[in-house]
């Protein structure tokens, strides 16, 4: 039976119906038309589909979208400020940390909350980060590098 | 030809045009892509490896609200199809497959498709098929497949062997009389999957009149179009196939057509809705993988380390129909093992076996990797017995510029020659900036971590296919000149993530005289205008559609020039074009930009203006469109060798790779930044297939049990060496576009050797089958 929820969404407020059921994955894409969290397995293996839910990186295949009501939930599409990319963005264009493209926003988003938190530019660091993120065309080189480059400049 | 080129946009690290929508939310990917009143289609798979289908009850989905067609083998054509696209598209060699059959022949084999107005709903009605099956004898081992007496698996095969070609040349007895030492070992490979990040998908939308446009994540636009018009007996050019922007990896899976497309379609027609089918993770797991191979390599050398003589016997595991299992064998043993040194005595043999496992695929690097697990390997054991330079004794056999080239000679004897061809310095490159020199013995290294370095190379690899039997190689473009000043590139080739869009873009420019950014990639295109061409796929598509776009270009130049010359009352001869400017050589004040150009062949041939009456040329009106389409004239080799350093834990049998260093030469590098990525990449799923990913099955009823990323392990950035070092030996290939080459498949092709040697120098202990477990290593190491 489907239930009125109400989600927060890159600072937009929706009101949705879905079962109980729905994981936010699929909330995320079907009703908000949401291109960037992928489905890539539907199992939490491959980090696709990462978001923020309050600030910190979460599968969203692996969350049901009624549990994530009262949270702040953050795509990619959340990230830049209006035409303004955020550093991580311009970083993976510049390093060439892009190719297929579909595990990117998931990845920008797991990057996201290592950068967020402080994350410094060793690259053991930055590799764990990045851990529950599969990649198939990089090899996570420019990737890591990129990320690497972005906690660089903030610390300078 | 010098290893020189002086150009502008070419060479250098121009920023892929596509990485913004990607870095923003990836808008351009099919997955995407919903139509209005779509409906969502599921098939029902086998239950069992081999078995007739007595009868199938669909009554009881059919009830299901929301179910709005069910098809099951009586409903679909009953014609077989292959369903490769490689093969000659207008006269297929073997067709073996069918929509959907009575009987299955591996587990995960579609029986029924339903369309319904969810994806929950399909999927709740696919449950509520009741399907009885009479369960027929099933193989899962090749070798249990061709014994005496065993069922025959695929109508078109008696003894389960879809091939089992010959071929030979010079004298294999008077070859290993001549040698001083023959060596002798097999070599095995094992199943994985390419693991394309976006699920394959398509979406079909027949509408009244008979026609069916397709969106799909294919890697082959015409494929899809021909496959499916002899398939479901359409005329082909009622048939769009929409390309797609870009799609999120294919790696060669998707370069062949699987049930899904034709049943969309014929979900679609009955209907009058699009249809969309898409792979759930499971089912992309089964759609195909790289094909199991034993190779036993028995060669003859001389005490100098000169190959004598050289006999090659492979068996390979195509699953049940003859897809890609008996390519993959050809391509192992001619192009890893039979031509890659050189050797006057030589034989292949070969068996492409039926089994009821899972379909043969199209992985990168299609049989060269296995071939080149068996022959760099053995050479390892060849130089480590004679106590040998691996190096020199790769030298010594090896083939050198000017040569025929050994691969295409095989079928087209006397074509095509190596022209850029610098494989020495690949080797002696990437052995100094690896230290591979300084290694220790092998076994040598003290403690329980063990450290060792190892080398292995691809002496020979393609750059398309054209000189090969039944594979076509002919690529095409379109340019438009735009009145912005800007040009519009067309074509066929899909970017698989392997970067067309960046690389094609950036030949057009430098041929047109334009800057980088000048240069649009047009992705509204379908089967109805582009010019045809084969999959992305074998390494082609920066030297096959390269050309193709250069050549387009160069018309396209031509006709400015010729316009320019009109305007500026010159001769067209001497003018330029530079950085979107025409001018006349030597006089930069007399000039016109492209754009101005282009606006004057658009405008109306009078203009009315304040001041005057402006009267244009009636021949130099209408837009500058230029279309071009040819096969390449060569099919270049792209050499490469790899050094790599590891570590093993000789107590839990881990292996990590510490450190790697690649040298290729891919002739002009068109893009740094794209080429780097594709070795990178590969390095990824070369350490993957080596150490980690293995496809496993239950032994009784066939189901793949490692069919989600948490029991497939592919490796993280955790896995990756710290320090992946690619080195790129420049040649100017005179067939390519601006020098090129290809690349896509070569930088996979080598790791697994390189590895097994570097694991061999570190613990002393050879293993001849991949994956390099754990279990694998502490067994050879007497320590399970």
């Amino acid at each position: 039976m489907k239930q009125l929820i109400t989600l927060k969404v890159n600072n937009d407020q929706y009101e949705i119906a879905a079962n109980p059921w729905e994981t936010l994955l699929s909330v995320l894409r079907d009703q908000l038309g949401l291109n960037s969290p992928k489905r890539g397995c539907d199992a939490g293996g491959c980090g696709c589909c990462t978001v923020h839910i309050d600030g910190g990186a979460v599968y969203s295949c692996m969350m049901f979208a009624h549990s994530a009501q009262d949270c702040e939930i953050t795509t990619v599409e959340g990230i830049s400020k209006g035409k303004s990319l955020h550093p991580l963005q311009e970083a993976f264009i510049d390093k060439g940390a892009v190719q297929c493209g579909y595990c990117t926003s998931g990845i920008l988003m797991s990057a996201k909350q290592y950068i967020d938190e402080g994350g410094g530019s060793e690259e053991k660091q930055i590799r764990q980060s990045l851990s529950g993120n599969l990649c198939r065309c990089t090899g996570y080189q420019k990737i890591v590098d990129a990320v690497k480059s972005v906690a660089e400049n903030k610390i300078a | 030809m010098g290893n020189k080129l002086n150009t502008r946009v070419v060479g250098t690290r121009m920023r892929r045009p596509d990485a913004l929508d990607k870095v923003t939310g990836g808008r351009g990917y099919v997955f995407n892509m919903k139509l209005n009143g779509m409906l969502y289609g599921k098939m029902l798979r086998s239950m069992y490896p081999h078995a007739r289908i007595l009868s199938i009850d669909t009554s009881a989905a059919e009830k299901l609200p929301g179910v709005k067609s069910i098809l099951t083998a009586k409903d679909v054509p009953s014609k077989a199809f292959a369903p490769i696209y490689i093969k000659d598209m207008y006269s297929d060699g073997v067709r073996d497959v069918r929509v959907l059959d009575n009987v299955v022949r591996y587990t995960g084999e579609p029986i029924a498709a339903v369309a319904a107005t969810t994806l929950d709903i399909a999927e709740e009605a696919i449950k509520l098929i009741d399907v009885e099956y009479e369960e027929l004898p099933h193989y899962f081992n090749m070798h249990d497949a061709i014994r005496e007496g065993a069922t025959q698996i695929n109508r078109e095969f008696e003894n389960n062997i879809c091939l089992s070609p010959v071929i030979e040349e010079g004298d294999l007895e008077r070859g290993f009389a001549e040698a001083d030492h023959i060596f002798e070992n097999t070599y095995s490979t094992h199943r994985v999957h390419t693991c394309y990040m976006e699920p394959w998908m398509s979406i079909a939308d027949a509408s009244a009149d008979g026609k069916v446009t397709i969106h799909s994540s294919t890697q082959h636009v015409f494929g899809l179009r021909e496959k499916l018009a002899y398939i479901l007996d359409i005329p082909l050019s009622d048939i769009s196939v929409i390309k797609p922007h870009y799609i999120g990896g294919g790696f060669g899976s998707k370069t062949e057509i699987s049930s899904a497309e034709p049943l969309a379609v014929i979900l679609s027609q009955k209907t009058g809705k699009p249809v969309r089918m898409e792979n759930s993770r499971e089912e992309d797991f089964i759609t195909n993988a790289r094909t199991p191979m034993e190779v036993t390599l028995k060669t003859g050398v001389k005490n100098d380390g000169t190959i004598t003589a050289r006999e090659i016997h492979v068996i390979a595991d195509c699953g049940p129909y003859a897809t890609y299992g008996p390519e993959a064998m050809m391509i192992c043993a001619l192009g890893g093992a039979y031509t890659t040194y050189r050797c006057k005595n030589r034989k292949f043999t070969g068996q492409a076996i039926l089994t009821n496992n899972m379909r043969a695929g199209a992985y990168r690097g299609i049989g060269g990797v296995q071939g080149c697990f068996a022959t760099e390997s053995q050479i390892d054991e060849i130089c480590e017995t004679l106590n040998l330079d691996p190096i020199e004794f790769r030298l010594k056999n090896a083939h050198q510029a000017g040569d025929p080239n050994p691969i295409t000679d095989v079928f087209t004897p006397g074509a095509f020659k190596l022209e850029s061809y610098r494989y020495e310095e690949c080797l002696r490159e990437g052995s100094a900036q690896s230290g591979f020199h300084k290694r220790m013995p092998a076994g040598s290294s003290q403690g329980s971590k063990k450290r060792g370095i190892g080398m292995a190379s691809q002496p020979l690899w393609v750059s398309g296919c054209v000189g090969f039997p039944d594979i076509p190689e002919q690529s095409g473009a379109i340019v438009r000149i735009n009145p912005d000043g800007t040009a519009s590139l067309s074509i066929p080739t899909i970017d698989i993530g392997s970067g067309q869009i960046t690389t094609m873009c950036q030949i057009a420019a430098e041929e047109l005289g334009l800057k980088a950014d000048q240069v649009k990639m047009n992705y509204h295109l379908s089967s109805d205008i582009l010019p045809f061409e084969p999959p992305t796929h074998a390494s082609r598509a920066t030297y096959s559609a390269g050309n193709a776009v250069k050549k387009a270009a160069s018309q396209a130049k031509q006709r400015i020039l010729e316009i320019a010359a009109s305007m500026l009352e010159a001769n067209s001869e001497d003018l330029e074009i530079q950085e979107g400017l025409v001018f006349v050589k030597g006089v930069p004040a007399r000039r016109l930009s492209v754009a101005e150009i282009a606006q004057y062949t658009e405008s109306a041939l009078v203009q009315l203006t304040p001041e005057s009456i402006k009267k244009g040329k009636i021949e130099d009106k209408g837009t500058i469109l230029c279309t071009a389409s040819a096969a390449p004239q060569s099919n270049p080799s792209t050499p490469c060798a790899m050094f790599v350093e590891v570590e093993v834990d000789t107590d839990t049998g881990e292996v990590s790779v510490l450190e790697v260093t690649y040298a290729h030469d891919i002739g002009k590098v068109i893009n740094p930044t794209s080429a780097e990525g594709q070795v990178e990449g590969a390095v990824q799923q070369g350490i993957g297939f080596t150490l980690m990913e293995h496809m496993q099955f239950d032994q009784d009823t066939g189901a793949c049990l490692t069919s989600n990323f948490l029991d497939y392990k592919m490796p993280t950035a955790v896995e990756m060496p710290s320090k992946i070092n690619c080195i790129f030996i420049e040649s100017i290939e005179p067939t390519g576009p601006f020098g090129a080459k290809g690349l896509g498949e070569t930088p996979l092709i080598v790791p697994a050797p390189a590895i097994a040697n570097a694991v061999y120098n570190a613990t002393g202990v050879r293993i001849r089958s991949l994956p390099i477990t754990p279990e694998k290593i502490l067994t050879a190491l007497e320590k399970l």
